[in-house]
């Protein structure tokens, strides 16, 4: 056994001088970095502070008495979630289950240790989310059912979280709406716009691109500053709440970037398949419903997927709008002078909680596009 | 194009005038309800903003801006001179937007200069023989892709810069830079008393010897050139070196002489060159990845070690495929600097906000706002692009 992993090492780490060189600077350097990480973490660090201020993390302002309303959402994600998965992985998978297990237990943990009654519901949630990833890949529910189904959790969580006023969403709850509307959202009018850059009618196609063009060179921050401000001056008898507006800018900045990645599918799409589809006399509508887009779509599913991850990123730049994410409930926190020396311990706990989901996120990328790599072979 | 010919022409010829007027009936109605939305848009707007007693119009861009920024340069008029000075409350509200502009480039160069090298060390660093280093790498760049940029500006300057020491304290590095919670100072090049016109003279002779040198073509002649620039060099600095290093030194509230970069421009720098980086990194690898497989071997079988390889083969290669990539990387990057409000860093998009807090004037502002991204996202493409011609136009010959 050592022998074999001093020949690992001798292979990975020391096969060539440079090789032995690099290993030498870096392995002390790398030792003392996680020395003092885990020092402090594990002795200095007042993890208290993420406990004691966890609900205004997780949904910002959300009145208290109503945070049931909260839970039911959380379990109607984590649902969702598991009937997604149930379209594209096998349950079962040995690594998979491992890293959701342990995530579900140090969920229910976290939540165990902050209110009883929270592990209950987050172990509930965990169940549900299972229960749909095994039930959807196991009776092979048809995809548009499960389409269909995804589509009504949104409305069900809106439905469910909006009679307090959306003014009082806050927290990571903020975040994770906000990106699931608007992933939704700039679907079909990024589509369209696809479809009008690849259009025979010129006013169509110029109008698409300019559009399109315009949106990729300008920050996203401006976008949804802008929409913010414009709203009330169209409907000045209407009060449209700041969430509603803010979700508006993110559609239509994102729905040009969707349109990109749909384009490229587009081309992807032979054009023997047009021109039989053209000799069948099918019309433009037909064609591309029935012909074009499935296959188009098909290929852009992991960019699409990896786009979700570039809007719950861009959420936080919600800020600019007056709403309270994930970040900014992290940083109200941090504003409390009680909490002025909690610095790190907050920004460790947001970019773990970033970074779990991210890497979630581009995980579930990287699989369905293996998976419909295998598919098309 | 074929088969609208052939779909043409297989076509009564009574009814190819009917097709042909209704195809430009569509483009017409189409032309028309787009015109007709951004006319009603515009008027709703002019209305909405003339129940408030405000008239659309660029007019307050003259007047006097009453703000002051922290940083940010104008160009102004002396007399008849342009000059360049630090802008101040009694300048235009279009000389601060220029000072914004001036802001976001001065971080959007550096950091584009910056994360094009850091980002090409970590892509070949994740294609490393060091398995240590090779998943250090991966780790790092998918932490980086991982989370929001956002929050990484915020780390910076909360979290790391303005943790560094007062300023009476500063960490002095290398002995001429100074790290303060009131900014980084750099050594800089100042005017020595011993500056006389004949040392400027020689120093620019020196200057254009070594251009020469770079430019011109053969051996001997650059060898002579080179030889003469240095010997010029000697003589100046005899005659006394007209230039000189002018080191900071700290004081109570910042530092005096060197330059200076505020803290918050450390931070935004910092956050958009790594995250910047990490994206430059996997543009460059997967680059790597695509040349032939038989270029390394070709090199190996000739006896060339692997540093060698990547130094001479592979990465002049590289930097043709990843210019278009890079280009849109640095376009965001442009983009990204607007982040630069969460930590109050006076970028245009910042500025802008203060105006339009100060005159009421969003919609102008926004306008100039989005043509200034436009003409910048335009200008590195067309740079790019030129740069891509340039390169690829010479592997031809």
């Amino acid at each position: 056994m050592s022998t074999l992993a001093l020949h690992w090492v001798h292979r990975n780490l020391f096969a060539k001088p440079f090789d032995a060189a690099l290993s030498l600077v870096v392995i002390p350097l790398l030792a003392w970095a996680v020395y003092a990480f885990g020092h402090w973490a594990l002795i200095d660090a007042h993890w208290q502070v993420v406990g004691g201020s966890f609900k205004v993390l997780m949904a910002g302002i959300y009145p208290a008495d109503q945070l049931w309303r909260a839970w039911f959402a959380v379990a109607i994600l984590c649902a969702m979630f598991g009937a997604g998965l149930g379209l594209s992985v096998r349950p079962g998978r040995a690594a998979l289950t491992v890293v959701a297990s342990l995530a579900i237990l140090i969920a229910a943990g976290v939540a165990a240790a902050i209110n009883p009654h929270a592990g209950v519901v987050t172990a509930i949630s965990a169940v549900l989310g299972i229960a749909a990833w095994i039930g959807v890949h196991h009776a092979a529910v048809d995809q548009r059912i499960v389409l269909s189904g995804l589509l009504a959790g949104v409305v069900a969580i809106f439905v469910v979280l909006s009679p307090p006023g959306f003014e009082v969403w806050g927290g990571l709850l903020l975040s994770v709406v906000l990106t699931i509307a608007v992933s939704i959202l700039t679907l079909p009018f990024g589509i369209l716009l696809a479809l009008g850059r690849q259009s025979r009618v010129t006013s169509l196609r110029l109008i698409s691109t300019a559009y399109i063009e315009t949106m990729r060179s300008v920050p996203l921050i401006l976008v949804v500053y802008w929409i913010w401000i414009i709203v009330p001056l169209l409907a000045p008898d209407t009060s449209v709440p700041g969430l509603l507006r803010g979700m508006a800018g993110f559609a239509l900045f994102f729905a040009a970037y969707v349109a990109e990645y749909v384009r490229s599918g587009l081309q992807a799409v032979p054009r023997g398949q047009i021109e039989a589809a053209r000799s069948l006399a099918m019309n433009t509508w037909t064609l591309n419903v029935e012909i074009v887009l499935p296959q188009a779509l098909r290929v852009v599913i992991p960019s699409l997927v990896g786009q979700i991850l570039d809007i719950f990123n861009g959420a936080t730049l919600v800020f600019i709008i007056g709403l309270t994410d994930f970040l900014r409930a992290g940083q109200m926190i941090l504003a409390d002078p009680q909490n002025s020396g909690r610095t790190y311990e907050i920004y460790v706990f947001l970019f773990a909680v970033y970074l779990a989901i991210g890497g979630a996120i581009t995980y579930a990328s990287r699989r369905l596009e293996a998976h419909l790599a295998r598919g098309s072979r | 194009m074929s088969t609208e010919i052939a779909e043409y022409h297989s076509i009564r010829p009574a009814r190819r005038g009917l097709l042909i007027a209704s195809k430009w009936l569509v483009q017409a109605a189409i032309v028309m309800v787009v015109a007709g939305l951004v006319i009603w848009l515009g008027l709703a707007v002019r209305e909405a903003l003339a129940r408030k007693g405000i008239q659309f119009s660029f007019g307050y861009l003259g007047n006097v801006a009453n703000f002051s920024l922290s940083e940010g340069f104008v160009l102004s008029r002396e007399g008849n001179w342009p000059v360049l000075e630090l802008f101040s409350p009694s300048h235009s509200n279009l000389q601060a937007l220029l000072a914004g502009l001036w802001n976001s480039l001065k971080v959007a160069l550096s950091a584009i200069v910056l994360c094009t090298m850091f980002g090409t060390l970590v892509g070949i660093g994740r294609l490393s023989t060091n398995w240590l280093v090779r998943n250090l790498c991966f780790g790092w760049v998918e932490a980086i892709r991982n989370t929001p940029l956002l929050i990484q500006i915020v780390f910076w300057y909360f979290a790391v810069v303005l943790r560094f020491p007062p300023a009476n304290a500063a960490s002095n590095w290398f002995g001429g830079l100074l790290a303060s919670r009131s900014g980084v100072f750099f050594p800089g090049i100042a005017i020595s008393e011993r500056a006389s016109i004949g040392s400027w003279g020689l120093l620019a002779i020196t200057f254009a010897l070594v251009i020469a040198c770079v430019a011109l073509r053969g051996l001997r002649l650059r060898l002579i050139l080179l030889a003469a620039a240095l010997s010029v060099l000697v003589a100046t600095a005899v005659v006394g070196f007209p230039l000189g290093l002018d080191l900071p030194v700290a004081t109570r509230f910042g530092a005096r002489g060197g330059f200076a970069i505020s803290p918050e421009m450390t931070a935004l720098l910092i956050a958009i060159v790594v995250n910047s980086s990490a994206y430059v990194a996997e543009i460059v690898r997967g680059a790597i990845e695509s040349l032939p497989k038989g270029q390394w071997e070709a090199s190996a079988s000739l006896g060339l070690s692997r540093s060698h390889t990547l130094r001479d083969i592979i990465l002049p290669q590289v930097f043709r495929i990843v210019l278009p990539s890079l280009a849109n990387r640095y376009i965001s990057l442009t983009k990204d600097t607007s982040l630069g409000i969460a930590i109050g860093f006076p970028d245009l998009f910042n500025v802008y906000g203060t105006v339009s807090n100060q005159t009421g004037r969003n919609l102008e502002g926004v306008v100039i706002v989005m043509l200034t991204y436009l003409a910048l996202s335009w200008i590195i493409s067309a740079c790019v692009n030129g740069l891509n011609a340039r390169v690829n136009g010479r592997r031809g010959r």
